[in-house]
């Protein structure tokens, strides 16, 4: 039975309101304490909810974390280039190992990801005491070393993975055809699969950099600090006068540690929306 | 350049099992020939095609590129694609998606050490040839699949290789385009005269492209020759099914030690659920195939002696001629007709021409 005009109509409506509704509260849900966090950094009083008190706009909070004695620039710095280094040591180790397993006939290559799949699954608390007490016998505890080569290694399994997808989403008859038009091996990466991978290599890159960058519980672990202690524990630890919480200067750290990410994920967005897509299809 | 084969072998292992995917190939490929691999999909022909690319090394034998060893399983010897001076264009192409027209053409000459002006040079000749100068600073994703083939035709001819491959080049092309490339390749071949293999699991493509053809099945050679000796001789039941289009009739007939006929003492080959026989014994076994052509049945009326009976099942009509389907009980058959053909439902006599019908070993296969 055809269903009169006016029907579809009125379900089309029907749809529409809903989608709104749900990408309504999708945003809301997302952005609003990021919304909340704005606001509390350039208040003067973080209470401004309750109606006993006023939204007065200022400037002091982001002066208070300025101070030498908070060391933010120094976490800033810790924190990036931390990031940083995993972000670059991660892409590097993995888009050669998946370059390796996807292209190059690796005996047991399966079980390699798979292993690295099984081994990603661990709990990072499950190895925390182990890992303070080898960094401690290296001699490394607060230093960046000791941080960096622990998150490579806890991002590897999942930037492997990502990039082997990718890999395999590039034909292999295009290897077939570099070889007979005479490439090496490392001519093949250099001129065919890099290229085609970049979009790739930059979401892992990425993908790497917010996990280093966000990371707390080693952090926590394994530096003493300023020296090497990145921003998410250096904001965790800010006192208040009275040893009450400082919102308003938490909130100010937090806006600027947020800062980095949102211009890199801004930066970049053509490209992540790229790769993590692409590899999923077939080209 | 004359490349010889010589028991070539590949066997590989598939889920425990051993594949023989090219199983003992001798082949002697001449100066400027366009030989063609034809078989159906997994006969191995892609594979040989590989090997001769040097793209994979044989299990065992030695391919000779003008003499000169260029794979020998025994003694461990493999050149790549690059020192036999082979260049290939695949089947979907295989384009450098992130390179213009230009750059794909000069890929390898790039590779190579090749730079400006020479460059520029070689890839305007190329891309000449095959006329798409105009599409040079285009990208794989802007072309149609005829231009993209061109432009994978460039590539590989902008190396001047002594051997060129094809494999299936025309399958993603449209029928009319296919035709019309057909041509084109052929024409291209003759000038240039460079020694060709040309992989394809359509046989009227192979006819007609080919030099000689090679009917590959299961990994083996069936038969190799001129598609003129193919068509009027195939060597067995399996060549006669790829040439010639329609396609061969085989009949399963079955050997009889005396005939029920006037006059005639001795083995014959009879068709089964009719009296009618030919003389003979089968080549193996107790049954055979009976090979003939659709232009050699003709119709009589229905109860002419010597005839068998059969009944009008379907027709398919190609402009002037009609193909005829006829049924002798279980048994189809096909004929091919210019002009009036019987009707549907009719009752007829088949006529076969004694001096045109073929015998073969019975492979099990329906014909």
């Amino acid at each position: 039975m055809i269903k009169p005009a006016r029907y579809w109509r009125k379900e089309e409506w029907q749809i529409g309101l809903l989608t709104a509704l749900g990408a309504a509260f999708l945003l809301l849900f997302c952005l609003l304490p990021f919304a909340y966090m704005l606001a509390v950094a350039w208040a003067e009083n973080h209470d401004f909810l309750s109606p006993q008190v006023d939204f007065r706009w200022t400037f002091a909070n982001f002066r208070e974390i300025a101070v030498p004695e908070l060391h933010v620039p120094a976490y800033l710095a810790n924190s990036l280039g931390i990031a940083g280094a995993t972000a670059l040591g991660a892409t590097v180790f993995a888009g050669l190992a998946a370059f390796a397993l996807t292209r190059l006939r690796v005996k047991g290559g399966r079980g390699i990801l798979l292993a690295a799949l099984a081994l990603s699954m661990f709990p990072p608390i499950s190895i925390a005491g182990y890992l303070f007490r080898m960094m401690a016998e290296l001699g490394w505890i607060n230093t960046y070393p000791a941080l960096i080569l622990p998150y490579i290694a806890w991002i590897l399994p999942l930037c492997l993975w990502f990039l082997a997808g990718f890999f395999q989403g590039i034909p292999r008859e295009l290897d077939k055809a570099a070889w007979v038009d005479g490439c090496t091996p490392w001519q093949l990466l250099r001129h065919i699969l890099l290229p085609l991978a970049r979009p790739g290599l930059l979401s892992a890159a990425l993908l790497a950099f917010i996990f280093a960058y966000n990371e707390f519980l080693f952090a926590l672990l394994l530096t003493v600090d300023a020296h090497s202690r990145t921003l998410p524990v250096g904001i965790a630890m800010f006192q208040g006068l009275h040893g009450e919480v400082p919102w308003g200067s938490l909130m100010a750290a937090s806006v600027l540690a947020v800062l980095p990410v949102v211009l890199l994920a801004l930066v970049f967005q053509k490209q992540i929306v790229g790769g993590l897509t692409r590899g999923a299809v077939k080209g | 350049m004359r490349i010889e084969l010589k028991r070539v072998t590949k066997i590989h292992a598939s889920r425990g099992r051993k594949v023989h995917a090219v199983d003992g190939v001798d082949l002697v490929i001449e100066p400027g020939e366009l030989l063609v691999l034809l078989g159906p999909s997994g006969c191995g022909k892609s594979t040989l095609l590989e090997i001769l690319a040097g793209l994979e090394s044989p299990t065992s034998g030695t391919i000779l590129f003008d003499g000169e060893i260029a794979a020998d399983a025994e003694k461990k010897l493999f050149t790549g694609p690059k020192e036999r001076g082979v260049a290939m264009v695949f089947q979907s192409y295989a384009l450098y998606p992130h390179l213009t027209v230009a750059e794909n053409i000069g890929f390898p000459l790039r590779v190579a050490g090749a730079r400006e002006p020479a460059l520029g040079e070689a890839v305007r000749e190329a891309a000449s040839a095959v006329q798409i100068e105009n599409l040079l600073t285009a990208r794989p994703s802007e072309l149609s699949g005829g231009q993209r083939q061109r432009v994978a035709i460039a590539r590989a001819l902008v190396r001047k290789p002594s051997l060129f491959l094809m494999d299936e080049p025309l399958s993603n092309l449209d029928a009319r385009l296919r035709l019309a490339t057909r041509a084109k390749i052929k024409a291209l071949q003759r000038n240039l005269g460079v020694t060709t293999v040309y992989v394809t699991h359509d046989q009227q493509e192979a006819m007609a492209l080919g030099d000689r053809v090679a009917i590959l099945n299961q990994g083996r050679i069936e038969q190799l020759g001129t598609p003129a000796e193919i068509f009027d001789n195939p060597a067995t039941a399996f060549a006669a099914r790829f040439a010639g289009h329609p396609p061969m009739n085989l009949l399963r007939v079955e050997a009889q030690e005396n005939a029920e006929g006037p006059g005639w003492q001795g083995p014959v080959l009879a068709l089964p659920g009719t009296t009618w026989f030919v003389p003979g014994r089968p080549p193996r076994g107790s049954t055979a195939l009976l090979g003939i052509r659709p232009e050699h049945v003709s119709f009589v009326p229905a109860h002419t002696p010597g005839a068998i009976p059969a009944k009008v099942a379907a027709s398919e009509k190609f402009g002037r001629d009609q193909l005829v389907h006829v049924e002798i009980g279980e048994i189809t058959l096909s004929a091919l007709v210019t002009g009036q053909a019987p009707a549907i439902g009719d009752s007829v006599g088949l006529i076969l021409n004694p001096n045109r019908m073929k015998i073969y070993p019975d492979d099990g296969e329906v014909g």
